[in-house]
Order: C-alpha cells, then sequence, then structure tokens
C-alpha cells in the first residue's frame, strides 16, 4: 500500500496552500477565537502573577481547541467546497490519511492561534510574564497539538455520520472549553462533570501545559508526568476510534456512492 | 458479439447489478432504482474499450463500481485480475480515473501543485515527482501555464490537467467518463488524441461516451448500454453491419416544419425519421429498408418544400446505436 505517510504530508501542505490562497479562512480560523479569548481576557485583567498567567495560557489553549473544533469539520467538508469529494475518495489510501493531514495543518493553525494570544496577551498586560520550565512547556504543547489533531480527526467524522454535524459540534465547544479546564481549573468543576473532562486527553494536555509554565501552579493532584502519560494513552485511544469511524465511513461512501447525503 | 481472447483481462465483469434506494424526504416512501441490471463484460489488456449509452443509461454508476467508488448491489468484478471488494487500493494505485468536468481539481492551486498533490497521493516516489510532474505538463500541452491557478483555466485545459492528473502514476488502466464532452471540436480533438496516445503506451483504456463519432474512432470494441442492460457489444464496425438492413435518406431543405417531418414519418417502411429544423436550411433523416420507394414519395410529398439536396446511404454506427436504445 502507498505511504501513508507520504499522503499525510501532502494532504497537509494542500490544505496550507488553499488556506494561504483563500483568506476567507482566516476569519473562523483565526480571527473569530482570537476576538472570543480577548474577551475572556478581560475579565482577569486586573489580576496578577500567576493567575494572570493562568487566564492567558487559558486564552492561548482557546484559541487551540476552537480551531480543533472548526478544523475538524472543515478538514472533512473541505472537499465539498472544491468539487473534490470523489478525487478524494478514490484515492489509492485510506481516507483517515488523508483527512488526518489536513486536521493537522488546521490544529497546527489552532496553535499558531494560541502562540498569538499568549504573545499578545503577555504584551497587552505587561506583566513580566515567564514560563517556569520552557523546555517541559515546549514538550507538553507538542504533546498537546498531537493529542488536539487526535481528537480533531475523530470529531471529522461525526460531521459525515450525521446530518447534524455542525449543530453538534458549535453546542460542544463552549462546554469543552469549562470541561477541558482552559478557562477554570478542573478542580472547580462540580464532581459530576470531572469524569468527561477526565476522557478529553487535553485536559491532561492543559494540566501539563501549567505545570510546567506556572511555578507553583496546584491544579490536579497528579504529576507532570502522570498527565503527559494519560495525554498519550488517551491519544492512541482517539486514533483507535477514529480508525474504526473511518473504516464505517468509508465503507458508507461506499454504500451510497457519496459522502454528501448523510 | 465478439469476445475478448481467454487470458489475463483488463476489466472481467459478470452479472454487475447497483440499484439506488432513495427515500422521499419524510422518509415515509422509498424508491429503488435499478441502475445497473446485470451486466457482463470483458476487456483485454491493451484494449480500447468504449460503453455508450443515452443519459441516465447507467454509464458512470458502472465506472463508479469498476473504479472501487461504489459497491455493487450484488455481481462480481475483476480490475486487473484484482477482486474490486478484497483489493481496493491495490486496484486504485494501478489505475488512472478521469472524471472531468469542473470538479475535481483544487482550484485555488497551480497545475503543478495540483498535479505534485495527487503524485504524492498515489505514491510516486518522492524523488521522481518533479520530472514526472513536468513530463505530464509536456504531454497534455499546458506549457507555460502551469504556474498559473487552475480557477483560470478554461474548460479544455481544465480537461487536459484532469488527463495529466489520471496518468501522474502511470497507472495500466485508464478509466475515463465522458472525456470530450463540454468541449469545442479542437479541444475534443486534442483529448481524443491523447486517449490514442495511451493506448500506444500500451495502457487499456474503458470510456464512456454519447458521442458515436469518438466511438467509431477510437474503440476497438463498443458496449451499447441502455437502462443499465447491454444491449449490444461488438466492434465498431460490427455494430454498423447489424444495421445492414436499414438505410439513410439524408434530405438538405428549405422551408420544412414539423408537420412535413410529421408526414413523413407516416409513410410506409419509414423506421425513423431524425430532423434537424433549427437553422434556415433543414437536415432531415430518414431510415428505411426501402430506400429506392420511400424516396420518391417523399419527394411527391414535397410541395412546398424545398428540396436541395438528397442521397442514400449505408448506416452509421449512430444509425445502428439509435436503434438499439430504442428498442
Ligand atoms: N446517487 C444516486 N441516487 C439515486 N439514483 C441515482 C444516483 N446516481 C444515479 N442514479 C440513477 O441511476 C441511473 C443511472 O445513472 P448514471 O449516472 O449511471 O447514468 P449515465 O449513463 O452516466 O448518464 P449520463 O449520460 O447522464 O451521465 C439513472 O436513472 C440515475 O437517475
Ligand atoms: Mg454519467
Amino acid at each position: 500500500m502507498v505511504s501513508r505517510v507520504q499522503a499525510v504530508r501532502a494532504a497537509a501542505r494542500m490544505t496550507m496552500k488553499i488556506f494561504f490562497a483563500d483568506p476567507q479562512w482566516i476569519i473562523p480560523a483565526i480571527i473569530a477565537p482570537f476576538i472570543f479569548t480577548l474577551v475572556a481576557l478581560l475579565l482577569f485583567r486586573n489580576e496578577t502573577g500567576p493567575l494572570l498567567l493562568y487566564a492567558v495560557l487559558g486564552g492561548g489553549l482557546m484559541g487551540m481547541w476552537g480551531t480543533t473544533v472548526y478544523g475538524s469539520g472543515t478538514s472533512i467538508t473541505f472537499d465539498r467546497f472544491n468539487g473534490t469529494m470523489e478525487a478524494t475518495l478514490a484515492a489509492p489510501v485510506p481516507l483517515m490519511w488523508i483527512i488526518g493531514g489536513r486536521v493537522a495543518w488546521n490544529t497546527f493553525i489552532g496553535v499558531i492561534n494560541g502562540g498569538i494570544i499568549l504573545v499578545i496577551g503577555t504584551l497587552w498586560f505587561r506583566t513580566g510574564i515567564s514560563i517556569a520550565n520552557p523546555l517541559a512547556f515546549t514538550f507538553a504543547t507538542v504533546v498537546t497539538y498531537v493529542s488536539l489533531s487526535s481528537f480533531g480527526l475523530m470529531l471529522a467524522t461525526v460531521y459525515v455520520l450525521t446530518r447534524q454535524g455542525g449543530f453538534i459540534m458549535n453546542s460542544l465547544e463552549v462546554p469543552v472549553y469549562i470541561a477541558t479546564g482552559t478557562m477554570f481549573p478542573v478542580a472547580l468543576l462540580p464532581l459530576a462533570t470531572q469524569p468527561v473532562a477526565f476522557i478529553l486527553g487535553p485536559t491532561w494536555g492543559i494540566e501539563a501545559i501549567r505545570k510546567a509554565a506556572i511555578a507553583g501552579y496546584t491544579g490536579l493532584a497528579t504529576s507532570y508526568w502522570t498527565d503527559i502519560g494519560i495525554l498519550a494513552i488517551e491519544t492512541a485511544a482517539y486514533f483507535a476510534i477514529s480508525f474504526y469511524l473511518f473504516g464505517r465511513v468509508e465503507r458508507l461512501a461506499k454504500r451510497n456512492g457519496t459522502l454528501e447525503e448523510y | 458479439m465478439q469476445e475478448a481472447g481467454e487470458g489475463s483481462s483488463a476489466v472481467d465483469v459478470k452479472d454487475l447489478r447497483r440499484e439506488y434506494v432513495t427515500r422521499s424526504f419524510l422518509k415515509k416512501t422509498t424508491k429503488v432504482t435499478a441502475a445497473l441490471d446485470g451486466i457482463s463484460l470483458r476487456v483485454a489488456r491493451g484494449e480500447l474499450f468504449g460503453l455508450i449509452g443515452p443519459n441516465g443509461a447507467g454509464k458512470t454508476t458502472t465506472i463508479k463500481i469498476l473504479t472501487t467508488l461504489l459497491s455493487p448491489t450484488s455481481g462480481s468484478a475483476k480490475i486487473l485480475d484484482l477482486d474490486i471488494n478484497k483489493d481496493m487500493y491495490e486496484i486504485r494505485r494501478r489505475i488512472g480515473i478521469v472524471f472531468g468536468g469542473e470538479r475535481g481539481l483544487y482550484n485555488r492551486v497551480t497545475a503543478v501543485e495540483n498535479l505534485k498533490y495527487f503524485a504524492d497521493l498515489y505514491g510516486v516516489p518522492p524523488s521522481e515527482i518533479t520530472g514526472r510532474v513536468k513530463k505530464m505538463i509536456e504531454m497534455v500541452g499546458l506549457e507555460g501555464r502551469e504556474n498559473e491557478r487552475v480557477e483560470k483555466y478554461s474548460r479544455g485545459m481544465k480537461q487536459r490537467l484532469h488527463i495529466a492528473k489520471a496518468l501522474i502514476h502511470d497507472p495500466e488502466l485508464v478509466f475515463l467518463d465522458e472525456p470530450t464532452i463540454g468541449l469545442d471540436p479542437g479541444g475534443a480533438r486534442d483529448i481524443r488524441n491523447m486517449v490514442r496516445g495511451m493506448k500506444k503506451d500500451g495502457k487499456s483504456i474503458f470510456l464512456t461516451t454519447h458521442n458515436m463519432f469518438e466511438a467509431d474512432e477510437l474503440c476497438d470494441r463498443v458496449a451499447v448500454i441502455s437502462r443499465g442492460k447491454i444491449v449490444a457489444l461488438d466492434t465498431p464496425a460490427g455494430l454498423k453491419k447489424s444495421a445492414k438492413d436499414i438505410s439513410v435518406i439524408e434530405l438538405q431543405t428549405y422551408g420544412a416544419d414539423a408537420n412535413f417531418v410529421q408526414r413523413i414519418e407516416k409513410i410506409g417502411g419509414v423506421t425513423r425519421v431524425v430532423a434537424d429544423l433549427d437553422s434556415e436550411r433543414q437536415s432531415i433523416r430518414v431510415q428505411t429498408e426501402f430506400p429506392t420507394e420511400v424516396l420518391p414519395t417523399i419527394v411527391g410529398l414535397a410541395g412546398d418544400v424545398n428540396i436541395i439536396d438528397k442521397s442514400i446511404r449505408e448506416p452509421t454506427l449512430e444509425d445502428a446505436y439509435l436503434r438499439l436504445v430504442e428498442e
């Protein structure tokens, strides 16, 4: 079978080229989550020190999340805009790898988006925000990126498996911000919602990022490496679920001759 | 009927059926359309095979099944001796598909970027991609325009790019669904020459068309499909021979109208009248087994209609085709 890595890379590259060729994508992908975040940041404008860093990081992470959720939808509906559904479905690589390449690019935009929000947030509040452990911070960010991609890949199938994909995604966005502790520490959430947070990989990514960034941060009672470990396991699970769901999507597409009808 | 020789085949289809189930808006009623009603055919390696038929006959459905995009409801098909259900990805890697039209290309990026993308998807080794893309651009005559966005391309240029895309991984078998539809005569001729070039390169080709001239000119053998069934399968010459019992009277007239055409239709022994009344000078074709008796009758009916030219000729592939699909 054809090299899947080659297909993933090609799909990511094509998504990037079209992203730059068509500026209208920048509005939902960057500007919208960005504005949303700035509003959230204003709520914290009187804070200083660790809590402010907490908030600014939360803003960045929200940017990452928003783009992932948005991007997972466009990764699979992309062909509808382009009229390339058949060409994509006819490729000699499983659909998951092509969509995977697109999700990888869209999530990457989310990370860039998070980075921009972080920098602007830092400049805006003009408090000397410093990252406690830059190396651990970077590592946690990269692992979170992979995890977000796997999560986005899984979400992408929802768009095909149900007509209400777009609606589900939109209604998911804010609860996910809250459940994963982007805005408030998970420990503060009602006990009933905590299990939801714990099965969402990015919860652990956010936790690890905060532990690395904020000196003396006490979130969940886990260690940095425990967070990373759980994140890795959940990411693997998302990939496995995606693999299964994409298999179903492909079989359905073949049965109906199109992806467009459900 | 002529059959492809025994041995390894490019396409081998047995009793293929495909139904489409459409549900009404409220899902209260379901309608089942039999798009393919049990078709069987074989295409030999290196053969240029044509599937011709009117709108809705099942041509695209056939191509979609053979290219593993659609599952058949029943029946079996082997592509390059591989099973369409079991060896889907292997088949896809070894075939090229031209669906054509405005769809199927990334319009926001250039031709080169499109070709590189598809080269990657089809597993062309990365070190060979640049050379392969260049070769394809030259082959389809897009040099000089290859770094323009595809959205600026004319319909004909897009179709060339579709061909380049389908051949980027040097497939053994190429499927083309109505490759010249919507092109001007020059553009259509260029595409036909490219199809001939593919055959010369040893590729097997399976194409669909509406255009009898195209089928006659290009194809080694032709299957005529009508309402999901193959109604004839032969060489173009063989199909024409099957229509030997009919002749065609061709008339060029001034002043002919629908009424005149109706009167010709009523003449005994006339099986079909095809008329083009839109221009100042009308052309009317009359199919009949008895041209020498029918022609004087028509002349006798002419009245005010000025017949400026009349001739009797042998049936073309189109005459044979029209009779088959309307039976
Ligand atoms: N997705 C679909 N759902 C329901 N019916 C379909 C679908 N696709 C095709 N059909 C029906 O199946 C039959 C065959 O269609 P098909 O597209 O294969 O014909 P075709 O020979 O390619 O026609 P054309 O010359 O118009 O392209 C038609 O009656 C068509 O209406
Ligand atoms: Mg068709």
